[in-house]
C-alpha cells in the first residue's frame, strides 16, 4: 500500500500537471486566464492611446520600460 | 484545483502590487517627475495629462503590474512547474520569483538598462522591443536550463549543484557581446542617472520577493498529488 502512494508522488511531474490541467479545466476557462494576462500586459505597456500613455508614464520608467 | 491555485497567485500578486504600488507612490512618482526637469523637449509636445492623473494611474499600474505577476507566474506557471521547481517552501516560490525577475527584467536589462526620463537613447523604439522581447525568451531559456541542471546534479553536494544552477548565467553573456551599442545623451548626471537605475532594480526584485513570500504563506492548499486522482486514494 505504501508503495502505491510512493509512486503517485514520485510521479507527479510537469506531464501529470499538464494532464490534469487539461482534465478539470474547460476551454473558455483557460481563455479567459490567458485573456486575462495579456489585456493587462497590453494595457500597462502597449497601449499608444496618449491619454493611457501618458499617464502610466512614471509607473514604466519605475518599472524599468523606456519608450522614448 | 488548478483554480486554487489560480485564486492563490492572485491573491499573492495583488498583495506584491499593492507593496509595489506604495513603491511607486513614494519613490518611483516623485523621483521620475525630478528628473523630467532634466528634460528639455519631450518630442510629442509634453504630456497630455493633468500630474494628478499620471501619480494615480502610475501607482494602479504598478499594483495592476504586480497582479499580473501573480496570476502569471504563480497562477499559471506554478502549477505546471512546482514538481520541477528545485527546493520547497518559500525557497521553491523564491526560485520562481527569481526566475520571473531574470526573464521579465534581468536579461533585457544587460543589455537595455532602465533609463531615467530626459535621456534620449540611439536605437529606435521598434529595434529596442524586438531585442527586449529576445532577451525576455532568452532569460527564459536560462531559468529552465538552471533548473535542469539542478535536477542533472541530484546526489551531489549542494555546492556542485549551485554551481551547475549558475553555469547557464554565462549564456546571457552572448546578447551583451552582440548587442548594438545605445549610446544615450542627456542631461540627467551619470551618478544620478545610475542611482535611478538602481531603484528601479531593487522595486522589482521587492515586488518579486513579496509576492513569493505572500504565496509561501498563503500555503499549499492540498496536498497536490494525492486529491483528484483517477483510482481511490490507499489507506494508510
Amino acid at each position: 500500500m505504501q508503495d502505491d502512494t510512493d509512486t503517485a508522488r514520485a510521479t507527479d511531474s510537469v506531464y501529470d500537471r499538464i494532464e490534469r490541467a487539461r482534465g478539470a479545466l474547460t476551454g473558455p476557462q483557460i481563455a479567459i486566464a490567458v485573456a486575462l494576462v495579456a489585456a493587462l500586459g497590453f494595457t500597462l505597456l502597449f497601449v499608444q492611446d496618449p491619454m493611457l500613455h501618458d499617464s502610466l508614464h512614471n509607473f514604466r520608467h519605475s518599472a524599468g520600460i523606456t519608450c522614448h | 484545483m488548478a483554480t486554487d491555485y489560480l485564486e492563490r497567485g492572485a491573491v499573492a500578486g495583488v498583495a506584491g502590487g499593492l507593496v509595489y504600488g506604495l513603491f511607486v507612490a513614494t519613490v518611483g512618482n516623485t523621483f521620475t517627475a525630478g528628473l523630467e526637469t532634466f528634460e528639455h523637449s519631450h518630442g510629442g509636445g509634453g504630456p497630455v495629462v493633468s500630474g494628478i492623473t499620471t501619480t494615480v494611474a502610475s501607482i494602479g499600474g504598478g499594483v495592476l503590474w504586480g497582479l499580473l505577476f501573480g496570476v502569471a507566474a504563480f497562477g499559471m506557471a506554478y502549477f505546471f512547474l512546482e514538481p520541477a521547481i528545485p527546493g520547497s517552501g518559500a525557497t521553491k516560490r523564491l526560485a520562481l520569483a527569481g526566475a520571473g525577475f531574470l526573464t521579465v527584467s534581468g536579461a533585457p536589462w544587460l543589455v537595455l538598462p532602465p533609463q531615467p526620463p530626459g535621456v534620449e537613447q540611439a536605437l529606435g523604439t521598434e529595434t529596442r522591443l524586438a531585442w527586449y522581447a529576445g532577451l525576455m525568451a532568452l532569460g527564459a531559456l536560462v531559468a529552465v536550463l538552471a533548473g535542469l541542471a539542478y535536477r542533472r546534479t541530484e546526489r551531489r553536494h549542494t555546492a556542485v549543484r549551485l554551481g551547475a544552477m549558475a553555469l547557464p548565467l554565462v549564456l546571457l553573456a552572448v546578447p551583451v557581446a552582440l548587442a548594438p551599442a545605445n549610446p544615450v545623451h542627456g542631461d540627467v548626471p551619470a551618478a544620478l542617472a545610475a542611482a535611478y537605475r538602481w531603484t528601479v532594480v531593487f522595486g522589482q526584485l521587492v515586488l518579486w520577493a513579496t509576492i513569493a513570500g505572500v504565496h509561501a504563506w498563503l500555503g499549499d492548499g492540498d496536498t497536490p498529488a494525492v486529491d483528484d486522482l483517477d483510482y481511490p486514494a490507499t489507506a494508510d
